[in-house]
């Protein structure tokens, strides 16, 4: 009998089990903002940062100019901020069988900081939890672990997904798709800035663990090909809380900037940028963007 | 390690295999087998709390046996009140003494003094409040020479650490669970089957129903002072259907998942939103701690005995202990006192046993008096519900002020249909609809579908399971936990 019990347990179990592995076969670009990174093959030239590479720098752009295959692997500055969590993801990312690979690392004090009470205690970093650092498997499609452990929401929304403002391209770019009327984004400036001003600016202190953990992964990345650093440009009122956070930023990236290849500080053009919340660069500037990092890496890789 | 997780499934099938195919000869091994997956379940919350349910298991065993031993009255004396004030005392510290020391500090403010009161910055152990109660009924058991005190450690610690129902209960007796533990268990077909059909049923009422009713529970009392008199209404409904699929779900699971272990775990709940007056609601809702109270409080106390006013006295007593007993808050015990409010009229009317059998018992509908006695009294919990869900005796306050006050403006019908039309949807609703149907039809038996299509055939009954299964794993995702992991 109790043989008869475990096989018609597992009879039932398979069969939901297949049920259940083809709802999961629905994810895509609409499930989230982070699945489909985890979904695709190891990759040797990869852009990397918090949100505001996931969204401000287009690889297809970049692509276009280089002629490289290249990957957005930024996420959010909760996910992917420097550190020892996102410096072993990319290590599972990177394809090492490759040389002569372009890895674009975007700055900014946020993501060399931490707001926890000792911004060098790892063990308490905001990203441990999340799925940056608890999804082990990053090159399998479908990635059934990470829809099991970090997919928010029930799992008919894969079935019937009704989100469309944000979407998630195979080569990693967030697009974001919101209203861009000067009211609708003044109002979203207006929050961003006072929840920065809030919550950031006051509990965000210099992390020299991510700080070690960015050089880290320049000494990774310097062995697959070139590095390059660059700042995205934010809006103006984001840059003075920045600046006030950590007033000594420039000096602090200019120790590593002979490490890599090069340093763009894009803070300081005047392209009349526009941002979707002063954080992130909208679409059409995105590209922009893009160009611009395509066009002096280019002068670089000409000498 | 929640029950409605991917990794309580693979414990579970592990320790089942382990259970039947390795240890199955030998009675010894099996307990030792539940016993350290139990502790590992246990571990899996927080490791560091083991160390106090061993010592806990590891006192009221002692404390048993000493009783036991001891003809002198004094001794027997000293060594109960030790079990007693040690149980008690870790529930005082760990979930108590936070809420005395606000209480007494804010009484002090009020007198004019300015006082900081010093807490402790402790977390709540899971579970503790129900293996607590395991270890005090055992002890008070030995002490009324009940039972005798058992004398082999592991199958007391089995008694106590469970781990269908070491963190919510129900909360078991010795008489009751012990004399399983030391018997040979056999593998029960029908009845391992049963267990999977009552895990199923339980994981649908938690995961579709409750989690589902969270959320608008939660968006409504979170806002309830933005929200007209019809949405605070749904707002209350919505969390009575919560709580109930999320505490009778996570019951169902226990004992269901106890069930495959060929153990049987005293029953939990029994419909209770198909009573027809408080005192039956009270018969069936947590009936392993209301009758815990019976037996270990409200009779001790005196019970029905003496005048109307001991009565009322009693009563009182039971149910505010019973609120407090899920939470240091003033909610709580206001909840415990508003039904014994609604409780004392039954009692002193003599009609608090009026209603003892299964409403519409052997028919498909009830009377228009039971459907109005079943309405009237869900409409009572539901009122005292909102003091259990709120933060504060305050927010309860203008929640009840705001349904009376807003219940007769057309308006707040409209913002209730745009709710239920923008945010709920209809097919929560229509699972909630076929949920009481299901619930209904099945109300004869130990859980909803213990025998509904019981006798048709093997494909129906799989189909019939599969769809249920189905729109389990569709509403499942982002893990809730159980409300009851709380107390």
């Amino acid at each position: 009998m109790l043989r008869k019990f475990i096989f018609e347990t597992v009879i039932f179990v398979l069969l939901l089990v297949v049920a259940f592995s083809l709802i999961l076969f629905r994810a895509d670009g609409y499930t989230d903002p982070f699945y489909v990174r985890f979904t695709t093959s190891k990759k040797s030239n990869l852009i990397l940062g918090t949100s505001r590479a996931a969204q401000g720098i287009q690889p297809s752009i970049l692509g276009k100019y280089l002629h490289k295959d290249f990957f957005n692997y930024s996420f959010t500055i909760g996910h992917s901020p420097y550190g020892p969590v996102y410096y072993n993801s990319i290590r599972k990312k990177l394809d090492f069988k490759k040389s002569e690979g372009i890895f674009i690392l975007t700055v900014d004090p946020w993501s060399i900081s931490s707001a926890t009470n000792d911004p060098n205690d790892s063990s308490k970093f905001s990203e441990n939890n999340l799925c940056v650092g608890n999804t082990y498997f990053v090159n399998c499609n479908p990635n059934y672990f990470y829809l099991i452990n970090n997919f928010k929401g029930k799992y008919y929304k894969l079935l019937n997904n009704t989100e469309r403002s944000s979407f998630l391209h195979e080569d990693g770019w967030l697009e974001i798709n919101v209203k861009m009327d000067s009211v609708t984004v003044a109002e979203r400036l207006e929050k961003k800035v006072a929840e920065y001003r809030k919550d950031k600016l006051p509990n965000s202190k210099f992390s020299s663990v991510r700080f070690e953990y960015l050089k880290k992964i320049i000494q990774l990345l310097n062995t697959r090909g070139k590095v390059y650093l660059v700042r995205l440009p934010v809006h103006s009122r984001m840059l003075e809380i920045e600046r006030e956070n950590m007033p000594k930023f420039d000096s602090i990236i200019s120790t590593i900037i002979p490490m890599t290849s090069g340093y763009f500080d894009m803070t300081k053009l005047k392209n009349g940028f526009e941002f979707t919340d002063g954080n992130h660069l909208c679409k059409e500037s995105g590209k922009l963007t893009s160009k611009l990092i395509a066009d002096w890496i280019s002068a670089f890789e000409k000498h | 390690m929640l029950f409605n997780s991917l990794g309580f499934g693979i414990f579970l099938s592990i320790v089942f295999l382990l259970y039947w195919l390795v240890t199955n000869k030998n009675l010894k091994a099996q307990n030792l087998l539940l016993l350290f997956s139990s502790y590992f379940f246990y571990a899996c919350w927080d490791w560091r709390f083991l160390f106090l349910l061993i010592f806990s298991t590891g006192l009221d065993f002692y404390t048993g046996i000493k009783l036991d031993n001891s003809q002198n009255q004094g001794a027997r004396k000293f060594w109960f009140w030790l079990s007693i004030l040690v149980n008690l005392g870790f529930l005082l510290v760990f979930k108590y003494f936070n809420f005395f020391a606000e209480s007494f500090g804010s009484l002090i403010n009020t007198m004019g003094f300015n006082v900081n009161p010093w807490t402790l910055k402790v977390i709540l152990p899971v579970g503790i409040s129900f293996y607590t109660f395991h270890g005090l009924s055992y002890v008070i058991d030995i002490y009324k020479c009940r039972i005798k005190a058992e004398r082999n450690f592991i199958d007391y610690s089995v008694f106590v650490s469970f781990f269908p129902l070491l963190v919510a209960g129900p909360i078991e007796r010795a008489t009751h669970l012990l004399p399983q533990i030391k018997k040979k268990r056999m593998f029960n077909y029908p009845y391992a089957v049963l267990g999977l059909k009552q895990i199923l049923w339980g994981l649908f009422k938690k995961i579709v129903i409750a989690d589902q009713c969270a959320e608008f529970s939660n968006l409504i009392f979170n806002n309830s002072d933005n929200y007209g008199g019809v949405t605070l209404i749904l707002g209350a409904v919505f969390f009575a259907f919560q709580i109930y699929g999320d505490f009778s779900g996570y019951s169902d699971i226990a004992i269901g998942t106890a069930k495959l272990f060929g153990i049987d775990l005293l029953r939990n709940f029994s419909f209770p939103y198909f009573s027809r007056d408080i005192a039956e609601f009270w018969r069936r809702w947590h009936i392993s701690l209301s009758s815990w109270f019976r037996d270990y409080l409200y009779i001790p106390l005196g019970g029905n005995k003496g005048g109307a006013i001991r009565k009322c006295f009693n009563t009182v007593i039971i149910f505010t202990v019973s609120g407090f007993w899920h939470g240091a808050n003033w909610t709580f015990i206001f909840w415990g006192l508003l039904n014994a409010i609604y409780f004392i009229p039954l009692l002193l009317s003599g009609k608090n046993r009026c209603n003892i059998d299964i409403v519409a018992h052997g028919k498909f509908l009830p009377s228009v008096k039971e459907l109005f006695q079943m309405i009237f009294t869900f409409s009572l919990t539901v009122l005292a519900w909102i003091f259990f869900r709120s933060n504060d005796i305050g927010q309860a306050k203008r929640f009840v002020i705001g349904i009376f006050s807003g219940i007769a403006k057309g308006s707040n019908y409209i913002e209730t249909c745009h709710l239920l039309n923008s945010n709920v949807g209809y097919f929560i609703m229509l699972m909630m609809a076929l949920f009481i149907l299901i619930e209904w039809m099945g109300r004869e038996g130990q859980f909803a579908i213990e025998y509904l299509f019981s006798n048709s055939s093997r494909p129906v009954r799989w189909v019939f399971y599969y769809l249920i299964a189905f729109v389990t794993i569709l509403y499942s995702g982002s893990k809730q936990e159980f409300i009851y992991f709380q107390f």
